[in-house]
């Protein structure tokens, strides 16, 4: 049970295809094979098969937990009824991307309505109807710029998107930087965790390295629980971890390493991009300042939602109060006391500018960018959290309601606010997750600033996009689970253009036509 | 009704939006991030389906729902029943996983429990349960026309009912048991001076295999099993071989026995099949000493233990009369003091007392005697004590999963 527990779902449907139990066994295990087999086929369809099934649902990624549900309901075959999908392709390499829309035409051919929110341009090409709002985000959003067919989309001229999906607008490309045998290389030696067969790799130093592959091949493990641990070690030489590698050498300049994954920021609902970014201990520095506040002698303390002062007492500052309802999920109800605002009377009394504390916690960040922006401190870091695209974030919105690419960002903001060192290594899994077109080009842009700035950026991504414009790229496979695990192509992408790798397929058309 | 149509949409930042949807289609909904796609899809149209259909449940199953908003929209035509396959609101329990909520881990379950063979831990031999019918089959395997004794096993508790269980026995017509491996006959009201009889053994048959004897022999086994329902005994009278046939799963060389495969005894969510120690969870939050000793290489004054320092008087305090009483010195690196010492530090000193001398704010100090109690006993104490997530939080950067690899 156990074994079978550890197997991906793809060595399950492998082990029940062998299957062939005897005499009175036969007949017993057949119903309950012939359920597995659908089960699993299902999961393999939506591209889940690296999935092993002791896997914790606490640990899968939004897309993945969004992919087995889909999975069950394409095996329930309804009819007539409306599926709403929210970014299904999160995380999926082009390949399995592929087999996912295929599913969700399945689901459609049965008789139902299946509306996406996609980014995906593979999805967006295959949908029978496109709405397209905008045009902008937050207030200047909410707009439907065009609606209709493929054509309809492309020929709106106000559309944003349209221009992306013709090809008449790409996204971002900066200079690539060539990578060269003089260039400094960090080298990773005879890396084992999980499915990695005994690989070596060359991360360039200065540059942007893409690691890609299909799901499953080991991407994950080969980054954030090899390399990042490694390079962790050879910077600081400490560490009581057991090595799932031979040994790393360092290379180049580089001398700080950061690591933006996809990770929440906070597990508790205190936490929020304001607090995060240190942006609110500026915040209550400025109210703190206000001519009443001196007068009534409130420091910067009392405007903290997390200390007793100035916060409302019967929600402890959480403007919402957890009602446990046994069986049910637990539901938030906004507290009586403070209506939802988190602060006592007297603090909401202090107002800069016409703003309570209350008011500027529910500011978008692209508002308070207006609002503040006389103060330097706080308009740089308002600044780099809209450049990664969470304008329409608001201040005080808390963590844990923040998807994780939105958490990533956020991590990405307040790095970018940090002084540049010129001499980190940033390790960044998925950047584009849940990112549209335009969005994409601006992250492009900072990464581009990041590395020209003499950093090294390691990117983990499926995007093509991101692929291409990568000066580096370290692709693994050929298959997921077991059939992963060793590197399959190595080169600029161009190099790997040429290749008949996985990625190389996908990336001929769109380098052809870039580049 | 082909379509969905909508009018007046304001959900959020929507600006009174009207929408043709056209039905059975696949439709991608694109823009910006914060253009306010998701408010049209999950906010407008996917909870005006799930209201509408609230809404024509009974008055009764609707107190058990949570009352939704209406979506801002001026109206909605064609809507069709709504799943809504979201990224977010995923399983939080840590016994929920890919193989359990795509159901495969229940029919895995059905299948082991069903197919399953048992195996004596010992010998590796597959345990063996008799029917009736495999009863019959075992003693014509032993040969056409060889004597057997068929027998049934009474436990007895002392030697005082002996006598009363012989007697009654006899009076159901039963003429002769076995005790210790010898055979006695009820007629002869026989003197038995054994002391501590645990069983004896009832002679429900005495016949020779033939065909003939078929329908007698299934009656006996019967008759036998009504007397001890977990199985009967076998003696060949011609070698005085003894086989015990039992009715429960058994070791054929060895008497282990073991409960009929359950479903259940391979739920890792089940006490019957869950590892005990962590509760099948396979890991155990628990307090990890590399992750408290941050710094190994640095002193205790110098923050070998984050937050224990030099930097926290109160905690320092505590370091150093701990120092005076076990003779170490604080200015070691941690690695370096002697295992004792380190295990002191952090589970305490038990039994044995020590003087602590603390410090008060107004410059003078206080001096009290107790045990130390350690310093993971007094994370995990904190951790158990506080009501603060904040407190929780800053303590579980300790924690460390532990996988508890057991038989």
């Amino acid at each position: 049970m156990a074994e079978i527990n550890n197997c991906s779902i793809s060595e399950v449907a492998e082990f029940f295809e062998h299957l062939s139990p005897k005499g009175k066994n036969e007949v017993v295990s057949s119903k309950i094979v012939q359920e597995i087999r659908k089960r699993v086929s299902f999961l393999i369809e939506v591209g889940l098969g690296y999935l092993s099934l002791g896997r914790q649902s606490t640990t899968l990624s939004g897309g993945e937990a969004q992919r087995i549900r889909l999975a069950s309901q394409i095996g329930s075959g309804l009819s007539g009824v409306m599926y709403v999908l929210d970014e299904p392709s999160i995380g999926l390499h082009q390949k399995d991307n592929q087999r996912l829309i295929h599913s969700l035409k399945k689901l459609r051919d049965l008789g139902n309505t299946v509306i996406v929110v996609e980014h995906d341009e593979e999805t967006i090409l295959n949908a029978d109807f496109i709405v397209d709002l905008g045009p902008g985000a937050g207030d200047s959003g909410g707009r439907i710029v065009a609606s209709g067919p493929l054509k309809t989309i492309v020929s709106t001229n106000s559309s944003i998107t349209g221009p992306y999906l013709s090809g008449e607008k790409t996204i971002f490309k900066g200079t690539q930087k060539t990578v060269t045998s003089k260039t400094p290389k960090i080298e990773l030696v005879g890396a084992i965790g999980n499915n990695l067969n005994n690989i070596t790799i060359e991360v360039p130093v200065g540059v942007i390295t893409c690691i890609t592959g299909v799901s499953g091949s080991g991407k994950s493990t080969l980054i954030n629980e090899t390399f990042v641990p490694a390079l962790k070690n050879s910077l600081n030489s400490k560490s009581n971890r057991p090595k799932n590698y031979e040994e790393i050498i360092s290379a180049g300049n580089t001398k700080y390493l950061v690591n933006i994954d996809q990770t929440p920021i906070g597990k508790t609902p205190r936490s929020n991009p304001a607090t995060y970014t240190g942006l609110f201990n500026l915040v209550r520095e400025v109210f703190s300042q206000t001519p009443l506040s001196r007068e009534r002698g409130y420091a910067a303390g009392r405007f903290s939602f997390n200390i007793k002062g100035g916060r409302c007492e019967d929600c402890q500052g959480e403007g919402s109060i957890r009602v446990d309802l046994n069986f049910l999920p637990d539901v938030y109800v906004p507290c009586d006391t403070c209506k939802g605002l988190r602060y006592n009377n007297e603090t909401l009394d202090i107002h800069y500018r016409g703003k309570n504390i209350a008011e500027v916690l529910d500011m978008s960040i692209s508002e308070a960018q207006a609002f503040f922006s006389a103060i330097p401190a706080m308009a740089t870091k308002l600044t780099t959290l809209a450049d990664v695209g969470l304008g329409y974030v608001k201040l005080g919105q808390s963590a844990s309601s923040l998807s994780g690419g939105e958490a990533q960002r956020v991590k990405l903001a307040a790095e970018l606010a940090k002084r540049n060192t010129g001499n980190t290594m940033y390790v960044l899994d998925e950047p584009t997750t849940g990112l549209h077109f335009e969005d994409i080009s601006w992250l492009l842009k900072i990464l581009v600033k990041l590395r020209d700035q003499g950093n090294s950026l390691v990117i983990i991504e499926h995007n093509l996009d991101v692929i291409s414009r990568a000066d580096w790229i370290i692709e693994l496979g050929p298959g997921g689970g077991k059939y992963g695990g060793n590197v399959t192509a190595v080169g600029t992408p161009r190099d790997i253009s040429k290749t008949n790798s996985a990625t190389g397929d996908f990336l001929r058309s769109v380098v052809l036509d870039q580049i | 009704m082909e379509t969905i149509t909508v009018k007046g949409a304001r959900t959020h930042n929507l600006k009174n939006v009207d929408l043709v949807i056209p039905k059975n289609k696949l439709v991608v909904i694109t823009g910006l991030s914060g253009s306010g796609k998701s408010s049209l899809a999950f906010d407008t149209l996917f909870a005006e389906g799930q209201r509408r259909y609230i809404e024509s449940l009974s008055t009764y199953a609707r107190q058990f729902l949570s009352v939704l908003e209406k979506p801002d929209v001026d109206f909605i035509e064609g809507l069709s029943p709504a799943i809504a396959i979201e990224q977010k609101g995923r399983n939080q329990n840590p016994r929920s996983t890919v193989g359990t909520s795509t159901e495969i881990h229940d029919h895995l379950r059905l299948l082991f429990a069903r197919t399953g063979e048992q195996r004596c831990p010992r010998h590796g031999t597959p345990l063996r349960a008799f029917t009736v019918s495999d009863m019959v089959e075992f003693i014509f395997s032993l040969g056409l026309n060889g004597r057997i004794l068929i027998l049934s096993e009474i436990p007895l508790s002392n030697n005082q009912q002996l006598n009363e269980l012989l007697d009654r026995l006899k009076a159901q017509g039963f003429f002769r048991v076995r005790i210790k491996g010898t055979t006695f006959d009820l007629e002869d009201n026989p003197v038995i001076e054994f002391d501590d009889i645990k069983s004896i053994e009832v002679v429900v048959d005495r016949l020779k295999i033939t065909t003939p004897s078929k329908n007698r022999i299934v009656e006996s086994i019967e008759a036998a099993l009504k007397i001890n329902s977990s199985g009967i005994h076998i003696n060949e009278l011609k070698e005085d071989k003894n086989h015990f046939l039992s009715k429960l799963k058994v070791c054929p060389h060895c008497d282990y026995t073991a409960p009929d495969l359950d479903p259940k005894m391979f739920s890792f969510n089940h006490p019957s099949g869950a590892c005990s120690a962590c509760e099948g969870l396979g890991e155990i939050e628990a307090f990890d000493e590399g992750k408290i000793i941050a710094h190994p290489s640095l002193s205790l004054a110098s923050g070998a233990i984050s937050g224990w320092s030099r930097s926290n008087p109160f905690y320092y305090d505590l370091l150093t009369s701990l120092s005076a009483h076990f003779a170490f010195d604080l200015d070691t690196p941690y690695e370096e003091l002697p295992e004792e010492i380190k295990k002191v530090i952090l589970h305490g000193s038990g039994q044995q007392k020590v003087e602590f001398r603390y410090r008060a704010r107004n410059g003078g100090s206080k001096q009290e005697v107790h045990a130390f109690e350690g310093v993971i006993t007094n994370f995990s104490r904190r951790y158990q004590e506080s009501n603060e997530p904040a407190v929780k939080d800053s303590l579980s950067k300790y924690h460390q999963y532990a996988c508890v690899p057991r038989m």
